[in-house]
């Protein structure tokens, strides 16, 4: 298994609050890591250690096999493409300038590759604009700022709160792209939010950080798996209902209800109706629910503040 | 490091602060030769016009970093730069895998090359426009005074090298630019009147006074208020001395402090 990033007990305090507490999360090449914490959650401190802005007081990280605490560390970290909290970039200057600093900083020399690049994200008709990028809406500038982290072919790609403040078009925007860049170029992605619903259409791994400690690292199957199914079932008799259904399903899945009963976990419900059809037991409501990956969220933080 | 650097000018030179800078560059370097010009017929001192007041003197008076240009321009510059840490697009810098040594260096020697360049065509215009009201200096203007002329200019242009270093050691250490407007006007003002005191004090001892030479020196030394560059017609070895040392040290020690904190700072 290739690990794009291993980080071991990292720990960041400012001013005496400890931010970090023993942060370690592992994303393997290809994942789009879901990362996932309520505000202040130390979500966006860990992705300043991986880019380098800042320093850990204590641990460790290694980025595509190179060690933090070693110098050669810039080198792979130019492998990497990243936003942090806001895009980066020139407010004063067309979406085609940024894109040249970002290739003078990058020392590259390929008009060409700025202009596909902003093709890619879906801004190419701005190639030839003098619009400054100052007054491009929320939704312009992150898909810029994705397509200057583009620009080094990174093979790693870290979006911290990516969704934040765009509309619900350019939501859709951004996150197909993420699939596309992903499924496409093969890009694995880092992406910390606190919209878990949004993140859940695109995650397939996730980290869940609460008070600057992973409290979970889970894929997307298994969190599938942990998110279970509610079926409740109304009948005109409950006892024969409960006679019928307790052979097919053990206590821990089958619970009584007044006028019904609920079912936890995956069944096959078609298969379920049609028993109790054939039973002559008289069906007056069913109701489906799948508990979300919001409610395992509060179920493993306890509960506390939202995501 | 050199795409690096050849980005930061690219920045420096495409903000509005820029063109700011450019046209007060401009409207001094006319201005102050007309003002000298007006005011000394209007006050009958013409005479004193070619002795007192000349284009030499109006050429090294551009180059006073506590005024006018030498004051205002180091402030835009150094709001120009602190923009890379406001705006956050150091961070580009950062995770494209550039060093903060580079990242230092770079800001410096493009904040250095625009405020030279900015500077010594404010201080060339400024003499072109002061030689269509007065001469270039009492006396006839020989080969040795190009010389002295060119080495001047030479010396200007490494303290405002150094100039540029303490606005780069500035806006780098600066949380915003207000911060940075004022540590600058701080280190300006702070200078220019311990200059002004020191060069009173120095006046008023006697040469032969052991304490006189320190007073000298420390006034050479003091990059805002040093007389010693453009005033005479040739320089001594211990004018050159002296006029080198106070550029290269602080140059030296603003970029070497510079670059230790800025390895130890944390960015947003």
């Amino acid at each position: 298994m290739e690990y794009v990033l291993q980080a071991e007990a990292l720990t960041k305090s400012y001013r005496g609050n400890r931010v970090l507490n023993g942060v370690s999360m592992n994303i393997q090449r290809g994942d789009i890591y879901g990362f996932v914490g309520e505000n202040g959650s130390g979500k966006t401190t860990v992705i300043r250690l991986i880019t380098g802005l800042i320093y850990a007081d204590s641990g460790e990280f290694t980025l595509f096999g190179t060690k933090s605490s070693d110098p050669t560390i810039r080198t792979a970290r130019a492998r990497v493409g990243a936003i942090v909290e806001s895009p980066s970039i020139y407010l004063n200057m067309s979406a085609k300038e940024n894109l040249l600093m970002q290739n003078g900083i990058l020392g590259i020399r390929d008009e060409e590759k700025c202009k596909t690049t902003l093709e890619t994200v879906g801004l190419g008709d701005l190639w030839d604009s003098n619009k400054r990028a100052g007054d491009f809406s929320l939704g312009m500038r992150q898909r810029l700022g994705i397509a200057m982290a583009l620009l080094g072919d990174p093979e790693f790609i870290i979006l911290d709160e990516p969704m934040n403040g765009l509309d619900p078009a350019g939501i859709v925007e951004i996150r197909e792209l993420i699939l596309h860049l992903n499924r496409n170029m093969g890009i694995t992605f880092l992406i910390s939010s606190h919209i878990l619903t949004e993140l859940s259409l695109v995650a397939t791994r996730y980290g869940i950080i609460s008070r600057g400690r992973i409290l979970q690292e889970i894929s997307a199957e298994e969190l599938e798996g942990v998110c279970r199914h509610t079926t409740v079932i109304k009948v005109a008799d409950r006892e024969a209902l409960l006679a019928l259904l307790s052979a097919d399903f053990d206590n821990t899945m089958l619970f009584p209800l007044d006028g019904g009963v609920r079912i936890e976990g995956d069944i096959d419900l078609n298969a379920v109706l049609g028993k109790i059809i054939d039973a002559g037991i008289t069906i007056t409501a069913v109701n489906t629910h799948r508990s979300s990956i919001e409610d395992y969220y509060l179920s493993m933080t306890g509960g506390g503040r939202r995501a | 490091m050199r795409n690096l650097y050849v980005t930061d000018l690219k920045r420096i030179l495409k903000d509005k602060l820029f063109v700011v800078t450019c046209i007060l560059a401009g409207v001094f370097a006319v201005v102050n030769p007309l003002l000298n010009k007006v005011i000394f017929e209007a006050l009958d001192l013409g005479e004193l016009l070619g002795n007192m007041v000349n284009a030499k003197s109006m050429l090294f008076s551009a180059f006073i970093p506590g005024d006018n240009l030498g004051l205002i321009m180091p402030i835009l510059i150094a709001i120009i730069v602190s923009k890379d840490f406001s705006q956050g697009t150091v961070r580009n810098k950062i995770i494209s895998g550039r060093s903060r040594t580079e990242i230092f260096i770079s800001h410096l020697l493009a904040s250095a090359t625009v405020m030279c360049v900015l500077m010594l065509l404010h201080a060339l215009l400024t003499l072109g426009v002061s030689l269509c009201f007065f001469p270039y200096q009492a006396t006839d203007f020989t080969a040795a005074d190009l010389g002295y002329l060119m080495a001047s200019l030479a010396f200007e242009m490494l303290v405002y090298f150094a100039i540029a270093a303490i606005v780069t050691f500035i806006a780098t250490v600066a949380k915003n630019m207000g911060i940075c407007i004022l540590l600058y006007l701080a280190v300006s003002f702070g200078f220019s009147i311990v200059g002004a005191v020191l060069q009173v004090a120095g006046a008023l001892l006697d040469p032969a006074n052991k304490l006189y030479g320190v007073f000298e020196f420390l006034n050479a030394l003091n990059i805002y208020t040093s007389t010693l560059i453009g005033a005479g017609a040739t320089y001594s070895v211990k004018q050159v001395l002296y006029i080198l040392t106070a550029p290269i040290a602080i140059t030296a020690v603003s970029t070497i402090l510079g670059v230790r904190l800025f390895a130890r700072k944390n960015l947003k």
